[in-house]
């Protein structure tokens, strides 16, 4: 038994909610956090946070930009800078936000922090639209993103 | 002697200027509300945060810029938090005369005093005076969202970092409760190494578990612990600024609906003195009519 808090700068998410099965965007690269998971901290990248709640079939997804998780003895925290459900995306912001970001990267005298700046900013935007969009969409903004 | 009809205008005006205190004392206590409930929602985040920060910094020693003590500062960064706009009693000229004397007080210690001013009342002043601004953020909308805090954390790092100065400080109003307000000036950088016996005794039991745990190393750390902290430490002093300008919105609320209600309270003060004298002046028009009529009757007599 896995108990997930999620919070935010301006709100709380969840709070110890029960889990059976949890992948996150970690430092290396996706992470399936089970029960009598070892302690363990890390930093999360942009990328989706999937849980399976206690006999449901299917698993909840948000979207997270920057964030931290720690597990200890069975309870996992996630701080997330932001935390968004399919259902709070704005498809548009996000669709604006991408083209704007892969327009900048075109700039041929980017500097290496905008770089990274504008970087970020595309990956935001596409695991946004992965989760706010069409299914298809979204397999295809997860593998941009393994790549 | 004001006469009748000058009265009932007084009256009328006054009662309108109540019906406006009025109704800005409800929707600044509407407003309130919202921006405390602002405060402790972010409060767990910057709980969690800071208890992380705590453990990761006691289980070993670690250097980082923001984190740089120096022993005499020498370049100082003010930031100076008021608001955007005016009717909230003494809640910006409290930060104003404290920040005057601060300066004031301090003016030879430092070799330079930068201010960035937050709100557009304390830009206002300290423009017609002589100090150095670096920049002023104005028209802040009510709520203060957590990408606008990052924003001025950010700048607020680049300064530090880049920028030379030795230390960055904030003034602004502490929200006490809805009637009271401090004004504090907090040193935002360079953050202060975190005392470990606070640490323990303001966390829970589980965090003492961890740092048993941290001691037989028995953390997988991904990536390296100081590679966290590294990251961590950016997002705990945003997230200390979002707290400033937090509390500073929420004090500025506090602070109208006070005066509001005052105000309120004092144009029904003001309105029952007129209605008072309004009335002994028609009680004299009519004595005197009477007095008069019956005099005349009585001179035909």
């Amino acid at each position: 038994m896995l108990k997930l808090s999620l919070v935010t700068p301006s709100k709380k998410l969840l709070t110890d909610l029960v889990v059976e099965d949890l992948f996150v965007p970690a430092y290396r690269g996706e992470l399936d956090i089970l029960a009598g998971h070892a302690p363990l901290m890390s930093t999360l990248g942009t990328g989706v946070l999937r849980y399976k709640t206690q006999g449901s079939g299917s698993y909840e997804k948000v979207a997270i930009s920057w964030g931290y998780l720690e597990v200890l003895h069975d309870r996992v925290t996630v701080l997330a800078e932001t935390a968004e459900t399919a259902g709070e995306i704005d498809l548009n912001r996000a669709r604006e936000a991408k083209a704007n970001a892969e327009k900048e990267l075109l700039r041929a005298d980017l500097e290496q922090h905008e770089f990274e700046k504008y970087q970020l900013k595309l990956n935001r935007s596409i695991v946004r639209i992965g989760l706010g969009g069409n299914d298809d969409m979204g397999a295809a903004a997860e593998r941009t993103l393994k790549h | 002697m004001p006469s009748m009809k000058d009265i009932r205008k007084k009256v009328s005006s006054t009662k309108n200027t109540q019906q406006i205190t009025k109704a800005m004392k409800m929707v600044s206590a509407a407003k309130l509300r919202r921006a405390q409930n602002a405060i402790i929602n972010a409060r767990p985040y910057a709980y969690k945060l800071h208890s992380v920060i705590s453990r990761l910094a006691m289980s070993g020693e670690f250097n980082h810029p923001l984190m740089a003590q120096i022993p005499e500062p020498k370049k100082l960064l003010l930031v100076v938090c008021t608001s955007d706009r005016g009717l909230c009693g003494a809640f910006n000229g409290g930060v104003i005369k404290f920040t005057e004397k601060f300066y004031r007080e301090n003016k030879s210690k430092y070799e330079v005093i930068n201010f960035i001013f937050v709100g557009k009342k304390g830009a206002e002043y300290f423009k017609k005076r002589d100090v150095r601004t670096v920049e002023t953020m104005i028209n802040l909308v009510n709520e203060i969202r957590y990408e606008l805090a990052a924003k001025l954390a950010d700048r607020l790092m680049n300064e530090f970092t880049a920028g030379g100065y030795d230390e960055v400080i904030l003034v602004y109003n502490e929200f006490k409760s809805a009637i009271s307000q401090k004004v504090v000036a907090e040193k935002l950088l360079p953050i202060q190494p975190l005392n470990k016996e606070e640490t323990i005794n303001a966390e829970e039991e589980d965090i003492k578990e961890s740092i048993n745990a941290f001691a037989g190393s028995n953390y997988i750390f991904e990536p390296e612990a100081e590679v966290i902290l590294r990251q961590l430490l950016p997002k705990h002093f945003a997230i200390q600024t979002y707290r400033c300008m937090l509390e500073s919105i929420a004090g500025e609320h506090g602070a109208r609906m006070t005066a509001m209600d005052s105000a309120t309270r004092n144009a029904g003060q003001m309105i029952k003195r007129l209605t008072l004298t309004y009335n002994k002046l028609r009680q004299a028009a009519i004595t005197k009519e009477l007095v008069e009529i019956v005099s005349g009757a009585e001179a035909l007599k």
